[in-house]
C-alpha cells in the first residue's frame, strides 16, 4: 500500500523500535559525519596508520550509506547484528594490544578511542546515539594535544569546534525544522555567535581555573629518542647534532645580552675517560660556589623537553634556579635536585615537559675547587694514547709551571695545521694520538678531549664540560634560541685550586665562538640552515615563526600553576581569600550574562526596530486613553486614533502607512527606501505630544 | 483558640503558597501572562548533563597531564554551553500567553485548546506547549501572535479543564532544556459519546415518527430561502455561498415535518446505565437535530423547554454533559 521506503536502519530487528522523530534524519547523520572527521583527523596524524585508515573508513562507509538507495544495495552491511560489531572491536582491541605491545596505556587507549568513535558512528541511529558521538568527538578533540601543543594543533581542532555547535543544532532540530531550514550557514553563523559569546566566560575560566602543581596520576613515560646531549660523549656525536636545526631552549635575558664570547651554556660534565668515549661521574651535590658579587646576569630559559635531567645555564650559576621570576613563589622542590660539585645544575626527574626557570648567573671562567678528591679523579688516564702522554709530559718538562703548560698546548694546537671540520675521519684505536699526530682534522669533541688528555698526562686535573655555546637573538622578539647546532664541548682544568674554562677549538678556530659554527667551518660542509651565518628570507621567515612560537608557548602552552599564581600576584588576587575571590567570579559571570542578554536584546531591536518603534506608539497611545484591539492592524489603529485626535491626524496616519509597509511590504532587509522609512517613523513619532497631553487635548 | 488555629494553617498555606508559586497548580493566571525569570526553569538536557560530563572528565584529563590547550578546549566548549543556557532563558523570557478559546468535543475524541503566544519584537524558535498528554511544536515570528491548538484526548463527559501549560525549548543547542508553567482557568465540554447505534428517535408528542432514521428529512429539495441565523450547516447551500452569491438555506419538504420529539431520560428502559442513557440521549439529540425536530429534554432535575437551533443543540448536549452521575 504505501511505497515509501522504510527509514535506514541498522539492526533490524535486534533492537525495541525507535519512534520516527527520534532517528537521526540524514541532515542529521551529515552533521555528525563532518564533526566524526574533523575530530579524528588531528588524531590520526598521531596514531599508525592502519587503525587511522580504520577509523575513517568506518565513518566514510556510514556516510556513503546515507542514501537509501545504497543502503537497501548494501543490505547485508547495514542489517550487521550488534553483536557482530561488538566482537569487532574486541578484535580491533586485540590488534592494538598486538601493536603497541600492551593496552592499558595512554596511546593505545587514544588508539582504541578513536576506532571505536568510527564503529559507534556506523551504529548510530537514533538520536540518544548522536549524543553519544558529540560527546566522544568532544573527548577526542584534546587527545591530539598529548603529543603535540603546538599552534597547529591548536588549529586543527577549530574546525571540529565550530562543527560541534552545528551538530549539536541538528540534533536539537525536530524533523520538520530540519526539512524547513536546510541551510547549514546560517546554523553555522548562528552558533559561530554563540562560540563568541562564550569567549570570556572561556578566557575567565583558562585564567582563573585553579592548575594542579603536579598531576593526579602517573605522567606518560615517553619512549622515543630525542636529539640532545647525553651523558657521555662518544666521537661523532657532536658532528651529528650539529646537523639539527632543533630548538635546545629559548632564553629571555634581563637586561643586556651576554657577548657571544661569553655564552657557554654549562651542561653534563664529564671526567670518566676509557679511551675512547667520555662519561659523566655520578653527580654529588654541592653548594653554590659563587660569591654573591660582580655582575650578575638574571634570565629566563624555557627548555624543551630533552629526556634528560638536566637543566642549562650560562658559566657559572650563580643560584639554584627558580620556576618562576614573577612570582617569588617558592620553588616546588619535586623539580630541582640541585647543583653538582661540578657546577652542574640537574633535575629529579627527566624534562619530558616544556619546562621554564629562571636563573641568575655569575659570568666568570674560574670558579674554586672544593675538594681535593675531586682533583684525584679527575686525572685518571686509561692506558694508550702513549704518543700524546709523552708528549705532554716532554712538554711539561720544558715550562715552568702548569699556566705556561696550558698556554703552550693551546699554541700547539694554533701553530700545527688543525682543521675544524664536520667530516673528521673515524679514528679506531688510539684515538687521540692519531688525531693529535696524523689526521689533525676534528671537531669540538676531538679538541675537547685531546685537550683533556694531554693536560692531564702532564699531572694537571682536567675534564670535559658539555653544552652549548653561541646562540642566536632572534629580532622579532628580542630572545635567544640555542639550537642543536650550538652543541659544543669544551674542557677544564684545576690550576692552583681554581678551576679555570679552556677552549682548544677556539684556539683552532676563533670565530666558532665568536660568530658561530658556520663562519668557522670550511666553505663546502654542510651546515643546516639555521645554523648559517647567512640563511637569507627563509632564515628571516624561520625566525619570525620561532618568535610566534616561542610567544605561544609562554603565553599558552606553560601557562602552569607558577605562571597563573604569578599572573595573580600581578592582579593582587592573591590578597583576596578565596571566597572573596569566588565571589568576584560569580559577579564577573553575572555581568557577563547580562551583557550577552543586553547584546541579543539590542541586536533584535536594531533588526525589529519598526516593530519596537511601533510598541512604543501603542504605548503612549495606550497611556492616552486609547488601547489598540488585538484583532486591529495598524492602519485600521492610526485611523481610530485620527479621528480621537485629528489635530494630529497626519502625524498618525504616517506612522501608520510607514510601520504597515515597513511590516509587511516587500522591502528589501537592508535597503534604503527601508531607512527612509525608519525615519519618517521616527520624525512622525516625534510629533506627537506626551501621552499625558494627548489625554487632555481630547 | 483562633490563634492556635492560624498557627495550624500556617505551614500548610506557606506551603500551599510556595507550591503555587513554584508549580502553579491551582489555575490561578490571568490573561495574559509574560513569562519573566520568576517563572522560567532551566535544568540540562540529557544530552546537555552528558557532554558536561564529557567535559568534567576532559577537564580532569587536562589538569593532570597540564594540556594547556585540552584546557583550552574544554573551557572554549564550556563557554559554548553557557552562552547556550543564556539563549535558551532568553527564547522563552518575554513571551506573552493569553488563553484563547476551549472548544466542545464528544467524550473520546480530542478537544481542541486554543492559546495565543506573543513573542515581542524576537523571533522565538522551538516553543513547545504542552497540557493534558499533547504537545505542539511551533516557532513564533517577531511581532506576531500565533495561534496554538492543542488538541487533548478526552475519556469521559464533562467539564474538562486546560489544566497546566508547560511552554518548553530546547533551543539553541539542546543542552538546557528552559520551561515555565501557566495555569489559565480555561474550560472545554466534552459532551456524552453518542450511542453508536441508537434506536430511533420516539414518536414525539406530534403524531407517529415519519422520520425515524433522521434522514427522511432531506427527502425532497423544495427550494432556498434566505439565511438565518441557527441554521443548520449541512443545509446552507455552500455553492452560493462559495460563488459570492450571498448565504442561503436549503429548504426540503421534509424540513420539521417530524414534528417536535420529547427525549426523556426516565423513559428509558431501566436495564441501560446511567451513561448509556446519556449517550442514547446525546444521539437523539444529534439525531433530532439533523432531522430537523425541535425536541425538548428532560432528565431528572435539570429540564429544557422545546426548542431547535445550534444554540438549542449546544444547551441540550452541555445539559447531558454536566449531568451530576450521582443524580438518577
Amino acid at each position: 500500500m504505501n511505497s515509501r521506503p522504510a527509514p535506514f536502519r541498522f539492526f533490524n530487528g535486534t533492537r525495541a523500535v525507535t519512534p520516527r522523530a527520534d532517528i537521526l534524519a540524514p541532515i542529521q547523520v551529515r552533521w555528525l559525519g563532518a564533526l566524526m572527521v574533523a575530530a579524528m583527523l588531528p588524531q590520526a596524524a598521531h596514531l599508525p596508520l592502519g587503525i587511522a585508515a580504520l577509523g575513517l573508513a568506518l565513518v566514510a562507509l556510514r556516510v556513503f550509506l546515507i542514501s537509501q538507495r545504497r543502503a537497501r544495495y548494501f543490505a547485508a552491511l547495514t542489517e550487521l547484528p550488534s553483536w557482530a560489531l561488538a566482537v569487532f572491536a574486541v578484535v580491533i582491541a586485540f590488534g592494538i594490544r598486538q601493536w603497541y605491545g600492551y593496552l592499558l596505556g595512554r596511546e593505545p587507549s587514544v588508539a582504541f578511542l578513536f576506532v571505536l568513535c568510527g564503529i559507534k558512528f556506523l551504529e548510530a541511529r537514533a538520536r540518544r546515539d548522536g549524543t553519544l558521538l558529540v560527546c566522544l568527538a568532544t573527548f577526542l578533540l584534546i587527545t591530539p594535544f598529548l603529543s603535540n601543543q603546538s599552534m597547529f594543533a591548536a588549529l586543527a581542532a577549530a574546525p571540529a569546534l565550530m562543527i560541534l555547535g552545528g551538530a549539536l543544532d541538528a540534533l536539537e532540530r525536530s524533523t520538520d525544522s530540519l526539512e524547513r531550514q536546510r541551510d547549514w550557514r546560517a546554523t553555522l553563523v548562528r552558533t559561530l555567535t554563540l562560540m563568541a559569546q562564550g569567549l570570556p566566560i572561556a578566557l575567565l575560566l583558562f585564567v582563573m581555573f585553579p592548575r594542579l602543581t603536579g598531576p593526579l596520576w602517573g605522567l606518560p613515560t615517553d619512549r622515543s629518542a630525542r636529539t640532545g646531549l647525553s651523558d657521555t660523549m662518544t666521537p661523532g656525536m657532536f658532528t651529528e647534532l650539529t646537523l639539527s636545526d632543533d630548538v635546545a631552549f629559548r632564553v629571555d635575558f634581563e637586561g643586556p645580552t651576554p657577548r657571544p664570547s661569553q655564552r657557554y651554556w654549562r651542561g653534563p660534565v664529564l671526567s670518566r675517560f676509557d679511551g675512547r668515549v667520555w662519561s659523566a661521574a655520578n653527580p654529588q651535590l654541592g653548594s653554590v660556589q659563587i660569591p654573591n658579587s660582580g655582575k650578575n646576569i638574571t634570565y629566563t630559559v624555557t627548555l624543551e623537553p630533552s629526556g634528560q635531567p638536566w637543566l642549562f645555564a650560562l658559566d657559572l650559576p650563580a643560584a639554584l634556579p627558580r620556576v618562576d621570576s614573577e612570582s617569588g613563589a617558592a620553588t616546588p622542590p619535586s623539580i630541582f635536585l640541585g647543583l653538582t660539585r661540578d657546577q652542574q645544575l640537574i633535575a629529579r626527574a627527566p624534562i619530558l615537559q616544556p619546562l621554564r626557570y629562571t636563573q641568575v648567573s655569575n659570568l666568570r671562567s674560574a670558579y674554586p675547587a672544593t675538594s681535593v678528591f675531586e682533583a684525584r679523579a679527575n686525572l685518571r688516564l686509561p692506558a694508550g694514547n702513549r704518543r700524546s702522554v709523552e708528549f705532554a709530559r716532554d712538554l711539561r718538562a720544558n715550562v715552568a709551571d702548569d699556566a705556561a703548560f696550558i698556554n703552550a698546548v693551546l699554541q700547539f694546537y694554533r701553530n700545527e695545521p688543525f682543521v675544524y671540520t664536520l667530516a673528521a675521519p673515524l679514528l679506531e684505536r688510539e684515538p687521540v694520538d692519531q688525531f693529535l699526530f696524523e689526521s689533525r682534522r676534528g671537531f669540538c669533541e676531538h679538541y675537547a678531549s685531546s685537550f683533556v688528555v694531554l693536560l692531564r698526562a702532564a699531572g694537571i686535573p682536567a675534564r670535559v664540560v658539555t653544552g652549548y655555546q653561541g646562540g642566536e637573538i632572534n629580532p622579532n622578539g628580542g630572545y635567544m634560541i640555542v639550537r642543536q647546532s650550538d652543541a659544543h664541548a669544551w674542557a677544564e682544568a684545576l690550576v692552583d685550586g681554581v678551576w679555570r674554562r679552556y677552549d682548544p677549538t677556539a684556539a683552532v678556530a676563533p670565530s666558532r665562538v665568536e660568530r658561530g659554527l658556520a663562519s668557522a667551518l670550511p666553505a663546502g660542509e654542510s651546515v643546516p640552515l639555521f645554523a648559517r651565518f647567512d640563511g637569507g628570507w627563509l632564515k628571516d621567515l624561520g625566525l619570525a615563526w620561532d618568535a610566534v612560537n616561542h610567544g605561544w608557548r609562554r603565553h599558552v602552552i606553560d601557562f602552569n600553576y607558577d605562571r597563573q599564581r604569578a599572573l595573580w600576584h600581578e592582579w593582587s588576587l592573591d590578597l583576596f581569600s578565596p571566597w572573596q575571590v569566588v565571589g568576584g567570579l560569580t559577579f564577573v559571570a553575572g555581568v557577563w550574562g547580562g551583557a550577552v542578554l543586553l547584546w541579543l536584546a539590542i541586536r533584535r531591536r536594531r533588526q525589529e526596530r519598526a516593530l519596537v518603534l511601533w510598541e512604543d506608539v501603542c504605548r503612549r497611545l495606550s497611556r492616552a486613553g486609547l488601547p489598540r484591539h488585538p484583532y486591529e492592524g495598524p492602519l485600521a489603529f492610526v485611523e481610530r486614533a485620527a479621528a480621537r485626535w485629528p489635530q494630529f491626524g497626519i502625524a498618525l496616519k504616517a506612522i501608520g502607512e510607514a510601520y504597515a509597509t515597513l511590516r509587511y511590504g516587500n522591502l528589501a532587509a537592508e535597503s534604503r527606501e527601508r531607512a527612509a522609512l525608519i525615519a519618517t517613523l521616527k520624525h512622525a513619532i516625534g510629533a506627537l505630544p506626551s501621552p499625558l497631553r494627548l489625554r487632555h487635548a481630547a | 483558640m483562633l490563634t492556635s488555629a492560624s498557627q495550624a494553617a500556617w505551614p500548610a498555606n506557606w506551603i500551599a503558597r510556595v507550591r503555587q508559586r513554584a508549580f502553579r497548580t491551582s489555575p490561578a493566571d490571568r490573561d495574559p501572562v509574560i513569562l519573566r525569570h520568576s517563572r522560567i526553569y532551566i535544568l540540562p538536557t540529557r544530552r546537555g548533563f552528558m557532554l558536561v560530563l564529557t567535559l568534567g572528565v576532559m577537564l580532569i584529563a587536562s589538569l593532570n597531564y597540564s594540556l594547556s590547550l585540552g584546557l583550552g578546549v574544554t573551557f572554549f566548549v564550556s563557554g559554548l554551553v553557557a552562552a547556550a543556557l543564556l539563549h535558551t532563558f532568553r527564547n522563552l523570557a518575554g513571551i506573552k500567553v493569553r488563553p484563547l478559546a476551549a472548544g466542545d468535543t464528544f467524550a473520546g475524541e480530542r478537544l481542541a485548546f486554543s492559546v495565543e503566544l506573543m513573542g515581542g519584537a524576537s523571533a522565538r524558535s522551538e516553543i513547545k506547549l504542552q497540557a493534558r498528554g499533547t504537545h505542539v511544536l511551533s516557532d513564533v515570528r517577531a511581532g506576531a501572535a500565533l495561534t496554538l491548538t492543542l488538541l487533548a484526548p478526552t475519556a469521559k463527559r464533562g467539564r474538562i479543564p486546560l489544566g497546566r501549560l508547560t511552554l518548553s525549548s530546547d533551543f539553541p543547542l539542546g543542552l538546557w532544556r528552559g520551561w515555565a508553567y501557566v495555569h489559565f482557568p480555561l474550560e472545554g465540554i466534552a459532551y456524552p459519546k453518542p450511542e453508536a447505534s441508537a434506536p430511533p428517535l420516539p414518536q414525539g408528542p406530534g403524531g407517529p415518527d415519519a422520520f425515524a432514521t433522521g434522514r427522511g428529512g432531506d427527502a425532497d429539495l423544495a427550494g432556498i430561502r434566505e439565511y438565518q441565523r441557527g441554521d443548520p450547516p449541512q443545509r446552507v447551500a455552500w455553492k452560493a455561498v462559495a460563488r459570492g452569491a450571498g448565504w442561503f438555506t436549503k429548504a426540503f419538504d421534509g424540513t420539521g415535518g417530524g414534528g417536535p420529539v420529547t427525549l426523556d431520560y426516565a423513559a428509558l428502559p431501566r436495564e441501560l446505565s446511567a451513561e448509556a442513557k446519556l449517550s442514547r440521549l446525546t444521539a437523539w439529540v444529534l439525531a433530532a437535530e439533523r432531522a430537523a425536530r425541535p425536541f425538548e429534554l428532560r432528565l431528572p432535575g435539570a429540564a429544557l423547554a422545546l426548542g431547535q437551533g445550534r444554540e438549542h443543540r449546544r444547551l441540550a448536549l452541555s445539559t447531558l454533559a454536566l449531568f451530576p452521575a450521582d443524580r438518577t
